[in-house]
């Protein structure tokens, strides 16, 4: 019965009707419009009406609208196998060196998913390394190179430039047609008997020595002349006059109880600074043995602001210094006599040499002139101290700053005269910073084949007949050899982003035997190790040791005993010479951001305020408060008080710059600073070095002072007779702290000199800050104002459960310690991705930057004095905000001070700042709804407001940040901050995040020491330590409750997780 | 029945009738507005329209086109929003504290002091709001549920309570303003011929008809207003003040700002309520409503609070040697003697010195010196506030952080757009809406007596 059961569709199914069977072969049985639409055959002809018109025009706008709606798409293209050493989300570190020809450093390289994005000195190995603290000591220009990796003026690929054309047009070409050129061209030249002369900075690195040899080897007429953008020829030359080497030592301050430095600023450039500052600050602990450092110098420098005894003299009145400190030594120590001091500076010299002579062997004399007769005076004077083979080495000497003047001039000679027919150049721009700057452009013309290695199409680059582009320091392999049995090696952090090639390389390649240059380096160095080593071990082993610690040492070979031998009286008469008075003395030196002018295209340096002036992205003149205010200028520098514009005139050659009267500086003498004025001429430098001025105009970012050096007695001179003309003209500066003096608050900075220090009274140099209260606290019987009590026991607020609980992370800051170099500003731009805002922002106190370092002067008017001399208060705050004639300087970094009782977090409506359990005061971004108020309630005025949309193309001439390349030395872990939001320090909590991750996995508590702030580990003095306060173990534990710690304006009771520790100067005074 | 002594003047001068005084409010309504209206009108809404365009230019680019910086985050923007707030207050005094009292003279001013109150509080309102770096987020200081995308607020946060108490200030004003407003919209209502008009004034009326049932509604309703209106005249400016009173900056942090915030408040509003009146009362002939005597009373009302605010000034000088604290100290001594001490002494002549002049009768009485001083006083005032905020900002407690601040264009637009926008609403206002409490003033007429005795003696000689 149910087999008959049948079920059916339709009726077409019930009677299976052939029609309807075939109809559903389609399953739908109409034509779809389309068909019907392509099927018509009037189709082609059709004229669409107008209500159809319409309904496309709608559907075609909407849909455009709708696809122009959608967010861009940033395609991130996944691993398809991931790399064994990279983890999305984990920071690789490796070991490089950094050397530019002015400073030389090893280094550690953060890079996260294969892109390099900070820069710490080597703790662990390196010249650089400050054993005391396990820190190595970079500044500023290192921690910032970084930066110049993604700039996006990089050449990307060998250029030819059109001779030719009047222009100079840049054609880009491939390497091969390079290479054939140039090899062509350097063979025709050797054919013709013409000099090939390379033209290089001092070269440290035994491999690229080597490549240069095997030029030399291919090309009879080679030759290799090595220039110092900044000459220490004078210097070289000397050490050749008194103890037939021409070199410079190298230095130890650990050793030295005295140092007296003669116009050298150590501690920002001159010599080895990345050795010589934590050197130097590993003495300036008045808890150890602090040495005593006196300074004559000319302007105020980074070296004479942390010198106990500063003395402020002319560069016309150095030579005759340098012989009065020298007689009185001879006299001290039976040397010889010369006779014509200085009487003036009589009794500052014979305090420095009074010091220098008790600490014989024990002290060290530094002069930073370029003057060869100069110099072999300061040697006299340290051979009769005794203090070679103890604070100075030339057996073991540097092997930086080989350059040689006098070969420079003649090869500017011959180039004019036509004797050199090839020129490679390499790490240096003659072009922009020689003296005779004119002379080489026009010698150029004249050499057949030009090559530059530089980079950047720069003011030299830009004139050569070939572009080489050198890699990036970050992308090549190369190995140092900065003194002997030291060897650092760099490797790449990144491939190459362009097309470049490492230019000993493309020497190799010109020699036709060309090998790959890693695995030159590493033949090289495997070779030379062998001979130096005698271990003849596992070499590959070794090469990855070495690699990996980015340094290899070998046995010291102990110095030649080096004896003084020169014509004392001929060195008297050649240092004589150079003293020439005019109406004013021009002293040229380098400032700590832009040094030689080689980094000048990096934002974070252009803004990074100079230690002294606080003066960001343009150089001007430094002149004496004095003179400037005989002279009718302005005085007061700030947003609407532009400074006044003044020529100076050395010679034929001026330069109009502003004027900035700097405390300090000697009366009678200008300074300007060099490395400024890059592109002036429209050469494409970088990044920054060229900004759109306050005129709307686009312009270099200061001027070029190199024209106002001059070679004269084989070296070139950086001081010359000057004269000055007042242009009437106003000319805006960007300052980021137009007060001067910190106005007796003792609060805020606290100093002492050592003796008071020593004699252990902390009521003396720290007193504590107490408030009466009505109770018998003292438990005489009677309530009365003797009854105090600290002020950190006062509250209004609950306290935060932070004492002894968990974390509680702090920094100490030593005064001390601080040289107010600046690297931990860097190095916190760095890190924390910090917007470069310009110079018209930062002109408005707009900087971003969430550390400052505060410079305050000293000030001749005190609260106490003004009392004494019967003073008003009015007239006493007046006279305070005056520096004094002979300024103390204190440098002091400030950042989020992470109050207990933040005075922020009350005031937020919408609670977007909030104390962590582990002390920190955090800042939500996102919650941010910019009232600012909480700025306004930070006494310390360390929040930074998103005035604009720093990341937005306005700000793209100057904000890496802006563009795809730019962007990625952004660190991942930090959010870049939207407009309208506050941010500020958070002491790193990125890194304590991670650190404290890396402990729990691997089950332990955090040690001291795992995890450092971007600040502290930049600092290589240790005058800013991070760490756990309530780790009693804890190194930061231990500052905090030592009798210097002090915590700025402690009385308002907002308890800082950030302590102070008193400055103590080595000064004889026994009064604070 | 009100009665007073014969020797008082009249609060209402000319003899009007009670159809004399709808006539002499609501015929302006009625007919065209005159040529001057119009002149004031364009003048008033194109310094609003270049207002509005700056406060837009503001939001879209980012607050760095005001002047501020990392050390002054607020100048114009909080002074102005201080500065406008005061000005509401005289309004809010005027209407309900007055009345509590029964000062009969404040009836044919309140209305438009209120009107004044609160144009003035959206003014104020504005500021807050602009000045915020991201005010698209400015929701968020609203304690909504979380649905709304908002985490819960600080309650710590004195910028917190200004919210409460702008919000709740402006409400009860608005409430109180418009309830006063229903029984004078529906006599305009009963007048008006055109059709379009008797529709909007029928439904701005809210259907009041007038019987006696509501009119003791509507005196209950008053008075439970004004009730609610008088402690918000204290608390809106003592709010405001703990915004400084309860920071640490030195020179905010000053127990005696609530009191001096709103004597100073008080102050102001009345310098401008005179500012607009007197131009009113020419404009509109309401010279017998509007009397000397009124003119006088507010002017006395200024010197009081003038006063007060003086002394406060000196106490605050007083404090800041007393305490011996250093940077307190340095605070006042900077403002009198450090860069921005013509501001300091702006203040010091406009507030202090010059408002003493009123202690002479015939200085009080006298409408263009009064005048004159009401612009003054609300320059000092505007003073005050700057001198607050932006003198002790720019040099606290550390020297490497002190700056100056220096006002851009958009800074000076949007303050005078705002006062633009104010004075474009206040036109209006004087157009459409009655410009005095009509049906109160009748309460005051003296009708019953006086004009039946005149008439009775006119009469009499027939």
């Amino acid at each position: 019965m149910s087999s008959t059961k049948r079920y059916w569709k339709d009726l077409g199914d019930l009677h299976q009707d052939p029609e309807a069977i075939k109809g559903r072969e389609h399953e739908f049985p109409q034509e779809t419009a389309i068909d019907q639409v392509l099927g018509d055959p009037s189709f082609g002809g059709a004229s669409t009406g107008r209500r159809d018109f319409l309904k496309f025009l709608g559907f075609s706008v909407g849909a455009a609208t709708l696809a122009a709606c959608e967010t861009p798409v940033v395609k991130s293209i996944p691993y398809v196998n991931k790399p064994e050493d990279i983890t999305p989300g984990v920071a690789n570190w490796y070991a490089s060196t950094y050397y530019d020809g002015e400073d030389f450093a090893s280094i550690l390289v953060k890079t996260r998913e294969g892109r390099p994005i900070h820069i710490k000195g080597n703790p662990r190995f390196g010249l650089n390394r400050n054993p005391s603290l396990d820190k190595g000591s970079i500044n500023a220009r290192i921690n910032s190179s970084v930066l110049s990796l993604y700039d996006g003026a990089r050449l990307k690929g060998p250029i030819k430039v059109d001779q030719a054309d009047s222009a100079k047009a840049q054609m880009e070409m491939s390497w091969d047609d390079a290479d054939t050129a140039i090899s062509n061209g350097l063979a025709s030249a050797a054919a013709a008997g013409k000099r090939i002369v390379l033209l290089t900075n001092t070269i440290i690195s035994p491999s690229i020595l080597s490549a240069v040899a095997d030029l030399k080897a291919k090309y009879a007429t080679v030759e290799h002349v090595q220039y110092d953008t900044i000459s220490y020829s004078g210097i070289t030359n000397a050490n050749l006059r008194s103890f037939g080497k021409r070199v410079m030592p190298s230095y130890d301050l650990t050793r030295a109880d005295v140092v007296v430095s003669i116009d050298a600023d150590f501690l920002s450039s001159w010599g080895c600074t990345t050795e010589l500052t934590w050197q130097y600050a590993m003495r300036r602990n008045p808890d150890g043995a602090m040495n005593r450092h006196f300074q004559f110098e000319t302007r105020m420098s980074l070296s004479g602001a942390n010198a106990d005894e500063r003395t402020a003299i002319k560069p016309s009145e150095l030579p005759l210094a340098v012989i009065a400190l020298h007689d009185r030594i001879a006299q001290g120590t039976g040397g010889i006599s010369l006779g014509g001091g200085n009487a003036d500076l009589d009794a500052a010299v014979a305090k420095a040499a009074d010091a220098l002579i008790a600490a014989r062997g024990r002290s060290v004399v530094l002069c930073g002139s370029n003057d060869e007769g100069l110099q072999v005076l300061v040697n006299s004077i340290n051979s009769m101290l005794g203090n070679y083979g103890s604070t100075i080495d030339l057996g073991r000497h540097s092997t930086l700053h080989q350059g040689d003047d006098a070969a420079v001039a003649k090869l500017v000679q011959d180039m004019n005269g036509g004797g050199v027919g090839a020129l490679l150049i390499a790490g240096v721009n003659p072009a922009y910073s020689l003296p005779n700057a004119d002379a080489f452009r026009t010698g150029l013309q004249k050499v057949a084949l030009s090559v530059s290695f530089s980079g950047y199409a720069d003011e030299t680059a830009s004139l050569c007949s070939w572009i080489c582009p050198d890699h990036h320091y970050l992308e090549s392999w190369n190995d140092f050899m900065p003194k002997a049995g030291h060897y650092a090696l760099a490797q790449p952090a990144i491939r190459p982003l362009f097309a470049t090639r490492q230019w000993p390389e493309s020497l190799l390649r010109w020699t036709g035997s060309y090998s790959n240059w890693h695995n030159y380096v590493k033949g090289n160095w495997q070779r030379g190790m062998a001979g130096v080593d005698g271990q003849g071990g596992d070499m590959e082993l070794a090469w990855s040791h070495a690699v990996h610690n980015g340094v290899h040492d070998v046995a010291a070979t102990p110095g030649e005993a080096a004896f003084f031998n020169a014509d004392l009286a001929a060195a008297a008469t050649l240092a004589k010479r150079s003293a020439t008075a005019g109406d004013y003395e021009l002293v040229l030196y380098t400032t700590e951001a832009i040094g030689n002018g080689q980094h000048a295209n990096n934002p974070w340096l252009q803004e990074m305020p100079d230690p002294l002036t606080k003066i960001t992205w343009d150089n001007y003149v430094c002149m004496s408060p004095l003179d400037v205010e005989d002279l009718g200028l302005n005085m007061y520098l700030g947003e609407q008080a532009p400074a006044s514009l003044v020529t100076v005139t050395v010679g034929e050659r001026s330069i109009t710059l502003p004027v900035v009267p700097s405390p300090g500086q000697k009366s009678g003498t200008l300074a300007i600073a060099l490395g400024y004025g890059r592109g002036a001429n429209g050469e494409k430098v970088g990044l920054a070095a060229c900004v759109t001025d306050h005129d709307g105009k686009w312009n270099s970012v200061g001027r070029n002072a190199y024209p106002l050096t001059s070679f004269s007695g084989g070296s070139v001179r950086y001081s010359a007779a000057a004269s000055l003309s007042v242009d009437g003209g106003t000319y805006p500066l960007a300052i980021t702290q137009t007060h001067l003096t910190h106005m007796d608050r003792h609060s805020v900075v606290r100093e002492t000199s050592l003796g008071v220090y020593k004699a252990g009274d902390k009521k003396a140099f720290n007193p504590a800050h107490t408030l009466a209260v009505h109770e018998d606290v003292n438990g005489d019987g009677v309530i009365d104002a003797r009854d105090r009590k600290p002020v950190r026991e006062f509250d209004l607020w609950e306290e935060h459960p932070v004492e002894g609980v968990g974390h509680r992370w702090g920094l100490s800051i030593d005064l001390n310690g601080c040289i107010g170099c600046g690297a931990c500003i860097t190095a916190c731009n760095s890190e924390n991705n910090i917007s470069v805002v310009g110079k018209d922002e930062v002109r408005r106190s707009r900087e971003m930057h969430w550390l400052r370092v505060d410079r305050y002067f000293s000030s001749d008017m005190t609260h106490a004095k003004g009392k004494e001399e019967g003073m008003g208060k009015i007239g006493r705050y007046l006279e305070m905000e005056v520096p004094s004639q002979t300024p103390k300087v204190v440098f002091m970094p400030v950042m989020c001070q992470h109050c207990n009782h933040a005075p922020c977090e009350t005031v937020c409506p919408v609670a977007a700042t909030t104390h962590s359990n582990e002390g920190l005061n955090q800042m939500a971004y996102n919650r941010c709804i910019g009232t600012r108020y909480c700025a306004n309630n930070c006494p310390y005025k360390v929040r930074r407001f998103n005035w604009f949309n720093y990341v937005s193309p306005k700000f793209g001439e100057v904000n890496p940040a802006w563009d795809d390349l730019g962007r990625m030395v952004l660190n991942p872990d930090v959010t870049v901050r939207a407009r309208g939001v506050i941010e500020k320090c958070s002491m790193c909590v990125q890194s304590i995040q991670a650190g404290k991750l890396e402990a729990k996995k691997a089950g332990r508590p955090v040690r001291d020491g795992d995890i450092e702030t971007a600040c502290s580990a930049a600092c290589g003095t240790g005058a800013i330590v991070f760490g756990d306060l309530n780790d009693k173990g804890s190194s930061i534990r231990s500052k905090a409750s030592s009798d210097r710690s002090y915590y700025m304006l402690e009385e308002i009771g907002v308890q800082p997780n950030v302590n102070y520790l008193v400055k103590v100067r080595n000064t004889e005074e026994t009064t604070v | 029945m009100h009665s007073e002594a014969s020797i008082r003047e009249p609060l209402i001068l000319g003899h009007k009738t009670y159809h004399d005084i709808t006539n002499d409010i609501v015929t302006p309504i009625e007919n065209k507005a005159p040529r001057g209206w119009y002149v004031l009108m364009v003048i008033a809404s194109l310094i609003a329209a270049y207002g509005t365009g700056c406060i837009l230019y503001l939001i879209s680019k980012g607050i760095g086109v005001w002047g501020l910086n990392k050390t002054v985050d607020w100048a114009w923007d909080i002074t102005n929003f201080v500065w406008w707030v005061g000005i509401g207050h005289a309004g809010t005094l005027i209407s309900a504290v007055l009345l509590l009292f029964r000062q009969k003279w404040r009836m044919a001013i309140n209305r438009s002091a209120e009107a004044m109150t609160i144009f003035a509080v959206i003014m104020a309102a504005t500021f807050p709001g602009i000045h915020m770096g991201r005010i698209w987020m400015s929701y968020w200081v609203l304690p909504l549920p979380n649905q709304f995308g908002s985490l819960w607020v600080n309650f710590n946060s004195p910028l917190l309570w200004d919210v409460f108490a702008i919000s709740t200030y402006f409400s009860v004003s608005l409430v109180f303003w418009y309830i006063g407003l229903i029984p004078d919209f529906a006599t305009i209502r009963d007048r008006v011929t055109k059709p379009a008009m008797k529709k909007a004034y029928s439904i701005l009326s809210f259907g009041w008809t007038g019987n006696a049932k509501a009119w003791t509604r509507f005196e209950e309703v008053s008075l439970v207003l004004a009730g609610i209106a008088t402690p918000l005249v204290f608390s809106v400016h003592s709010v405001v003040s703990f915004d400084f009173a309860t920071s640490i900056v030195p020179g905010w942090h000053t127990t005696i700002f609530p009191p001096y915030f709103v004597s100073g408040a008080v102050f102001s509003g009345f310098a401008m309520v005179q500012t607009l009146l007197l131009v009113m009362r020419k404009v509109m002939h309401l010279e017998n409503y509007i009397t000397i005597k009124h003119i006088e009373y507010m002017n006395i009302v200024i010197i009081v609070t003038g006063s007060i605010v003086g002394v406060a000034y000196i106490t605050e000088l007083f404090i800041s040697w007393y305490s011996g604290v250093e940077y307190e100290s340095y605070a006042f001594i900077n403002r009198a003697t450090g860069p921005y001490w013509w501001a300091y002494w702006s203040m010091m002549t406009c507030n202090v010195i010059s408002p003493q002049l009123f202690w002479f009768r015939k200085l009080r009485r006298n409408l263009a010196f009064t005048f004159f001083m009401s612009i003054i006083v609300n320059i000092g005032m505007w003073f005050e506030r700057f001198v607050i905020i932006v003198t002790s900002l720019h040099r606290d407690y550390l020297p490497s952080a002190w700056t100056m601040f220096h006002p851009t264009w958009v800074d000076v637009g949007v303050f005078i757009g705002t006062i633009g926008i104010f004075f474009t609403l206040y036109l209006l206002f004087a157009r459409y809406f009655p410009v005095l409490a009509l049906n109160e003033v009748k309460s005051i007429l003296k009708v019953s007596g006086e004009s039946y005795k005149k008439d009775a003696a006119k009469h009499q000689h027939h």
